[in-house]
């Protein structure tokens, strides 16, 4: 019998999570508590999250799921703490190959490199250069601190802890995908060879409302940023 | 053994790119003095003899010089984005030959969990995504250009990461719908698949989608930065553009990597319009080959790529360079209306194009060859008629009528 049950070590991950993140996230004043405890409590939290997860069948799919994981979660932390808005940038981009690496692994390549060309590829680099234009050095105060560090920190926190211990309920009971047979799941899932096929007939037969006020949004959106950043002329009375 | 297999294609890929690259910028330079009436580079044979051998031992003397030059870095940039950008453009610009195929098969049959097939001369065999997945590693190139030219911390690179951050992400949205139209007609985003479907047909799909073609054509040589589109270093007005503060080897990666962008967008032309490794008579279409078609499909593919960079490069001494506001206009008032018009008319055939034509009686792809062609004419003529002859940049001004 363990001394602990999952529940609470996640809670305790989480808790520590909390901890390292308010220790890491930038300040204003000098003096501010010491960053490298956070890291370290950050990798506890790491690990206690890590015992968690169920096995993995095969070592090597073990290690790339840690691998990609590991980047991920680092690169996440690393981007809301680092004090250059531009590294912030980069450590995002790195978050994003990280998810599209797990996507991969899972057999989802459609969604692995959807991620990267939307995320990666268009909105980061529209991030990219207002910042680039913005900033160039990150020396003004409100680049470099955290405001409400206790207040985010906390509320991230919450929000890891109370996903995790969803997550592990449903995974701790077989679920509908894992019943099936080996072969069925390579029929109908991501693993399939003609998954995107089968993706694009579920976005357009049965989302296909949902896909269209989508574009219809976006489409909105366009024509309301030419509206705000066209020259307007003043109108004589 | 199939780990083997790929290590082995990655090994001669890489040393295949880094050769062709060495060598093909000898062929620019034969290419810009044959079209300026000089001689060009005809010296460098072997060392320590009179052997000229035309010039052949540049692209070594060449290296060897980037290689043996002073490494330096200015003391005033952001060093870790100084270093990592150029190493980002360069990994993104190879990462997309992952599944680009340099020919159709082996026959040699290798047996993996318990099935056996043939050798496929593609590093990354069967990805679905193939076309999306070089379109996303052509996505992450601007990252390594915007960063270069930030990090060196000067206001031409700035200016000119900035400007080809711009271009690149304007160019995506025609690259895009080129590729999109040649999907539709496919069925598929596996560029095996897309080669496939030519071959057996032996109608390219630049017969039947010219206009996507002018459109992915277009698209690719600015995503490639090339002189009608190299604004980013643009010599007379920003020194270097973003690689002005790099040398040594860091500025051969960059060199490297804009040769790499060529490629690919040839490789992209070659297989997407032009039937990839499939020739009239010459290569059969089948999945079944022997020895001497599997090489000749491997030669034929690589002939239509170096026919394709010979364009390139004659074109780069054909046209002047664009202004930046004629560049935005290219991408956004001409390729994408025409880009949409093509996917439009591609859409309807795909549709309702088969039954109407054999309703006819008519062969289906020579009627989409011909509405293709007549789409193309159309939407050309209505652009010219829409767009300004002229175009100028000057500062808006109000009329003196107004004021």
């Amino acid at each position: 019998m363990p001394v602990l049950e999952a529940p609470q070590i996640l809670v305790i991950a989480a808790a520590l999570a909390a901890a390292a993140m308010w220790l890491m996230l930038p300040r204003v004043r000098a003096g501010a508590p010491s960053r490298a405890a956070g890291v370290v409590l950050g990798l506890a939290s790491l690990g206690f999250f890590a015992s968690q997860l169920p096995g993995l069948g095969d070592w090597a799919d073990g290690l790339i799921v840690f691998v990609f994981s590991g980047v991920t979660v680092a690169a996440a932390a690393a981007t809301v703490t680092v004090h250059k808005p531009v590294y912030a940038a980069i450590w995002f981009g790195l978050v994003l190959l990280g998810t599209a690496g797990l996507f991969l692994v899972q057999g989802a390549q459609f969604l692995a490199v959807a991620t990267v060309v939307v995320y990666a590829g268009a909105i980061l680099v529209t991030f990219l250069f207002v910042l680039l234009l913005a900033q160039p050095e990150g020396r003004a105060p409100y680049d470099r601190t955290s405001t409400e560090a206790l207040v985010s920190a906390t509320v991230g926190a919450v929000i890891v802890g109370v996903l995790s211990i969803a997550l592990g309920r449903a995974l701790s009971s077989p679920t509908l995908a894992q019943t099936m047979p080996p072969a069925a799941r390579r029929a109908t899932g991501v693993l399939s060879e003609h998954h995107v096929a089968a993706l694009g007939t579920e976005l357009f037969a049965r989302h296909l409302v949902a896909v269209e006020v989508a574009g219809i949004l976006l489409l909105v959106a366009l024509v309301g940023a030419t509206a705000i950043a066209t020259v307007r002329k003043e109108h004589k009375p | 053994m199939p780990t083997l297999e790929t290590l082995v294609k990655i090994a001669l890929l890489i040393a295949g790119l880094m050769t062709a690259a060495a060598y093909l910028v000898l062929v620019e330079r034969w290419v810009a003095a044959w079209i300026q009436d000089r001689l060009g580079p005809n010296r460098v044979g072997i060392p320590l003899t009179k052997v000229r051998l035309f010039g052949l031992g540049q692209p070594i003397a060449d290296g060897v010089k980037f290689l043996s030059k002073e490494e330096c870095t200015p003391a005033y940039v952001d060093r870790l984005l100084y270093f990592l950008a150029p190493i980002i453009m360069f990994v993104a610009a190879m990462a997309a030959f992952a599944v680009v195929p340099i020919g159709s098969v082996l026959p040699i049959d290798v047996e993996i969990d318990g099935t056996t097939r043939p050798i496929e001369l593609v590093v990354a065999p069967g990805v679905d995504v193939g076309t999306v997945f070089v379109f996303a590693a052509g996505s992450i190139a601007v990252f390594g250009v915007l960063l270069g030219g930030w990090a060196s911390n000067n206001k031409y690179s700035l200016l000119g990461g900035l400007r080809s951050g711009a271009q690149l992400l304007s160019y995506e949205l025609p690259l895009g719908l080129g590729i999109l139209g040649v999907v539709m007609v496919a069925g598929s985003l596996r560029l095996e698949t897309i080669i496939t479907q030519q071959a057996q047909s032996g109608v390219w799909n630049a017969a039947i989608e010219p206009l996507g073609l002018l459109v992915f054509f277009v698209a690719g040589f600015a995503e490639s930065g090339r002189l009608p589109f190299d604004l980013a270093e643009a010599e007379q007005e920003l020194v270097g553009g973003y690689h002005t503060e790099y040398g040594g080897i860091k500025l051969l990666l960059i060199l490297v990597t804009e040769f790499l962008h060529m490629f690919i967008a040839s490789f992209m032309i070659v297989i997407l319009f032009f039937g990839g490794w499939h020739l009239w008579g010459l290569t059969g279409s089948g999945s079944e080959v022997t020895w001497p078609v599997a090489i000749i499909r491997v030669l034929v593919l690589l002939g239509k790529v170096l026919l394709t960079i010979l364009f390139f490069m004659v074109a780069r001494w054909s046209w002047p360079r664009f202004r930046f506001d004629q560049l935005m206009t290219m991408a956004w008032k001409v390729l994408l209306p025409l880009g949409l018009v093509n996917l439009l008319t591609l859409a309807v055939w795909v549709e309702y194009g088969d039954r109407v034509s054999r309703a006819m009686g008519l062969p289906p792809l020579a009627v989409m060859a011909v509405c293709g062609w007549i789409v193309l004419i159309v939407a050309w003529a209505v652009l010219a008629w829409a767009l300004p002859n002229t175009t100028d940049n000057r500062p808006r001004r109000e009329s003196a009528g107004e004021l």
